[in-house]
């Protein structure tokens, strides 16, 4: 129990001083985790749009398999992604493994499948009348697209966050793809580990803390940025 | 006399769902400028019809043309065409942002220049009653207002057809008259082609120029409203338009224009007098309409040449009006006011004389198939 | 709302850009093992290679064993670890240039102070066998917390076990490792095994090094400490730029000389005196120490 305490004490003042390693060390895990969840965003709403308006075979086998990768053990994204770009793997020229890039490659195969998955959920969440209406309103194609996820949008947003919170607090791509450098691809998560294993669980649970903290704020910016409305 | 350019125009059009058939070989063809009601009881597919002449769904089988060129099945040509045109469903299906962004998305989607949509949607706000609502998020409108802005989205694209469908069907008396108002006064000022489905004949009468009755996947009679209301081409169309006396009969005598009908099988049943050419021997129904028909006390002596004596069974309140219903050997029902219901002392058991003239009955051949 | 979307659309592609283009700085990638990582020593180290060779030094914190395997797979440029045997393996298996020795310290047996096994004076292998034979008649007592892992420790474990008269496979299959208690597998890092030892009231074997590091937290005290079977060296070892050619073999072989050099010897030699009192290492540069 002390330690929760002495932890939740180190979080605030580590927060309120600023610590250099701290914010260098939170603003880097934003980076990636942003990057991953846009890059994965933007794999993941036109195609989510695609699947969710195209009728094809397969479908809702396509739909299962997505679904089922929801839960794939980040340990397993990561020794996946480690074997392909292992020096010793296939993509082993591009020479990027234990860099942020990688651990961008790493992450968008982590949480695409997530934001897939529930981006297709919530466009069915759309009433098909609606975009009917739309059609006959004279929405092209693409235009339909925008609407419907327009109409989802509060849904589609929980996805998004959804992949990104993943994006956020895994470890066995951190760790795995990036190696946990000091300074180059350390994450919050990967900081808190180090700090669990050399037995400071003091700065762990302050790290962890942090974290939850950083959480909070996105998603308050966020929704607040949802809420208002245009005019 | 040439006739106006045909707008839409449909050859033998087939739709089915599956295994069944819910439109059976339509032919229709309407005129640039023209109001057309399509009526006919809830699911007998004119929905279905709207939702085809909008391109929104592929028929079966059939052809359709629009503005005098056919319909491809897909691509910008098809898009192009849909976009001459706006469908108002009978429930308005507003999205999810401001009335204003309602109103604009169509014409956004057109690649409106947004100064322009932003007179554009006022003005038409103003038209439908709607100004200062810009603001407001549709999602919080009553249903007489959401369907004025659906109403507003639409005729803002100033289409070429209007297609709607049962627009007044979930809305109260006061809201259905004024949608009713503008779409009368749209349909006057812009000679936009209008296609309206309804199951409310008196709305097909009151705002149409021609009305196509559907039944059961089937156009059995389009004509202009006086036609279809008095002279109903079958059986079903005329329960349909409101005649509720349907009797079945027989011509056993017809002379300068005065068919004699027999009802009934029995040989000595009643006859009725009807302006009709049907010639002797033709089984027949003879409709009349319950509010051509007037009751009168059982000793009043009556000059029409249908009248009938015989005891009220039931009596029900319709609106202003009394139901009455009467059995003079055949079932009669019959619609008086309230206060002559009660100077008459109608109610179940009292005797009374039913009177009407030869020109309220409508002869219509009985269908071999029935 | 236009606005808002352009200026989210910046950000974002600010962000993207941010990640993507983030120069990729020729860097010198080195596997460690966890006890000399957890020493602070790699911390203390790195800044003077970064200035005196003017590139980055990745340092991963892994085991032995994992570190070894990134060797073999070209994943970094060089190994410092602490396993004589499986060193010279990868070695003679052409994974590494050479093993070069640079520092060592002793693995001591640690446990609780009243020594419930009595075996404090012993020679470790002789320890060893007093704690199995002993542990299996009252294995609540005698409780041993073996790294269980994949280390360099866990490795010297092994050897002594097998310097005792014991094949590995004997310990883990005796009435000892059976028990509730008993011979216990840990399989995390030092420092966290101490702990739990300290929780257990258990012996374990751990490098001097991190066991300095943790004493603070600890009431574990050295039961066994002189023998030559406690030696602990660490080795760097360059990989084999042969076997893999996007490896930074030139920067290995700096790394190699650094390690090695008369300075930083030295600073190798006295680290952890301001901390602990004592040195954690002694430096034994290019010469098997002990021999």
């Amino acid at each position: 129990m002390t330690e929760i305490w002495q932890g939740l004490i180190r979080a605030v003042q580590l927060l309120v001083s600023f610590d250099a390693e701290v914010v260098e060390i939170a603003a880097r895990t934003l980076r990636i985790a942003g990057t991953s969840s846009l890059l994965a965003a933007i794999i993941s709403l036109p195609l989510g749009t695609l699947i969710h308006f195209r009728q094809f075979r397969g479908k809702g086998a396509l739909i299962n398999i997505v679904q089922t990768l929801y839960f794939l053990p980040t340990v397993i994204v990561g020794l996946f992604v480690f074997v392909l770009l292992s020096r010793a793997g296939p993509l082993g020229e591009l020479g990027i493994l234990f860099t942020p890039q990688a651990m961008v490659v790493g992450q968008m195969v982590l949480i695409t499948p997530i934001m897939l998955g529930m981006t297709i959920s919530a466009l069915s969440g759309v009433r098909k009348e609606l975009l009917e209406t739309a059609t006959s309103l004279g929405a092209s194609g693409s235009q339909l697209g925008l609407l419907v996820l327009r109409e989802a949008r509060y849904a589609v947003l929980a996805a998004l966050l959804l992949g990104f919170g993943r994006a956020l607090s895994e470890l066995g791509v951190a760790m795995m793809v990036g190696g946990n450098i000091d300074g180059y691809t350390r994450m919050m998560t990967g900081a808190i580990w180090l700090a669990t294993q050399r037995g400071d669980l003091e700065l762990a649970l302050a790290l962890g803390i942090i974290l939850l903290f950083l959480a909070l704020v996105i998603s308050i910016v966020l929704n607040r940025l949802q809420q208002r409305r245009p005019q | 006399m040439s006739r106006p350019p045909s707008m839409i125009r449909i050859t033998a059009l087939t739709h089915r769902y599956g295994d069944r058939e819910v439109l059976k070989g339509l032919d229709l063809s309407i005129s640039r400028g023209e109001t057309f009601a399509l009526i006919g009881p809830t699911g007998a597919g004119k929905t279905t019809l709207l939702r085809i002449i909008d391109l929104l769904e592929m028929p079966s089988s059939g052809e359709i043309c629009f503005d005098d060129r056919p319909v491809p099945g897909s691509g910008k040509q098809r898009l192009q065409m849909r976009r001459r045109m706006s469908l108002i469903h009978q429930k308005p299906q507003l999205f999810d942002s401001s009335v204003y962004d309602n109103v604009a998305c169509g014409l956004r989607w057109r690649g409106n220049k947004e100064t322009e949509t932003v007179r554009k949607v006022g003005s038409i706000l103003e038209t439908v009653g709607l100004d200062r609502y810009e603001g407001r998020d549709a999602r919080t409108l009553s249903g007489g207002e959401a369907q004025r802005v659906a109403l507003a989205r639409a005729l803002v694209l100033e289409p070429e057809v209007l297609l709607l469908d049962e627009p007044t069907a979930n809305l109260d008396p006061v809201s259905t008259s004024r949608i009713e108002r503008l779409i009368r006064s749209i349909a006057r000022q812009r000679s936009t082609t209008m296609i309206m489905a309804t199951h409310d004949m008196s709305q097909g009468q009151y705002l149409a120029d021609r009305i196509g009755v559907l039944i059961d996947g089937r156009l059995v009679q389009t004509g202009n409203s006086t036609e279809v209301f008095r002279s109903p081409r079958s059986e079903e169309v005329a329960g349909f338009v409101g005649m509720e006396n349907i009797i079945e009969g027989k011509v056993v005598a017809s002379a300068e224009g005065i068919a004699t009908v027999k009802t009934g099988s029995d040989p000595d049943g009643t006859t009725i007098q009807a302006v009709s050419d049907q010639p002797v021997g033709r089984e027949v129904h003879a409709c009349v309409r319950p509010e051509d028909i007037t009751l009168a006390p059982a000793t009043h002596r009556s000059s029409a040449r249908n009248s009938f004596r015989g005891t009220v069974t039931g009596v029900a309140s319709s609106g202003p009006l009394s139901r009455v219903e009467v059995d003079c050997g055949f079932a009669l029902v019959a619609l008086v006011t309230r206060l002559s219901t009660e100077e008459l002392g109608l109610e179940e058991g009292a005797a009374v004389v039913a009177d009407f003239k030869a020109t309220a009955v409508h002869v219509i051949e009985r269908s071999a198939h029935r | 709302m236009k606005t808002r979307v352009i200026v989210l659309a910046v950000i974002a592609i600010a962000v993207i850009v941010s990640v993507i283009a983030t120069p990729r700085v020729p860097a010198l990638k080195i596997a460690t093992t966890s006890s000399l990582y957890d020493t602070g020593l790699w911390a203390h180290l790195e800044p003077l290679f970064e200035e005196q060779h003017g590139v980055k030094l990745h340092v991963f914190r892994v085991g032995t064993g994992i570190a070894l395997d990134h060797g073999k797979r070209g994943d970094v440029d060089a190994v410092v670890i602490h396993d004589r045997t499986r060193e010279e393996e990868f070695v003679a298996g052409g994974y590494g240039v050479e093993r070069v020795p640079f520092a060592y310290n002793y693995f001591m047996i640690v446990g609780p102070e009243d020594d419930p096994a009595g075996i404090a004076g012993l020679k470790p292998e002789d320890a060893f066998r007093k704690l199995l034979e002993d542990g299996a008649q009252d294995p609540d007592r005698i409780v041993f917390i073996s790294r269980g892992d994949d280390s360099g420790t866990h490795a010297k474990e092994k050897a002594i076990w097998q310097a005792a008269g014991f094949a590995y496979h004997e310990v883990q299959e005796s009435s000892w490792s059976k028990a509730r208690d008993g011979y216990v597998k840990a399989a995390r890092g030092m420092g966290p095994t101490l702990l739990m030892a300290n929780e257990k009231g258990a012996y374990t074997l751990t490098d001097n090094g991190t066991f300095l590091a943790y004493k603070g937290n600890l009431e574990l005290v050295p039961i066994v400490e002189t023998g030559a079977m406690l030696l602990n060296e660490y080795s760097v070892i360059a990989v084999n730029p042969d076997r893999h050619p996007g490896t930074n073999a030139e920067m290995a072989g700096n790394l190699v000389e650094f390690l090695t050099s008369p300075d930083i010897q030295d600073i190798i030699g006295s680290y952890g005196v301001d901390e602990y009192g004592v040195p954690l290492f002694s430096p034994c540069a290019g010469a098997e120490p002990g021999e």
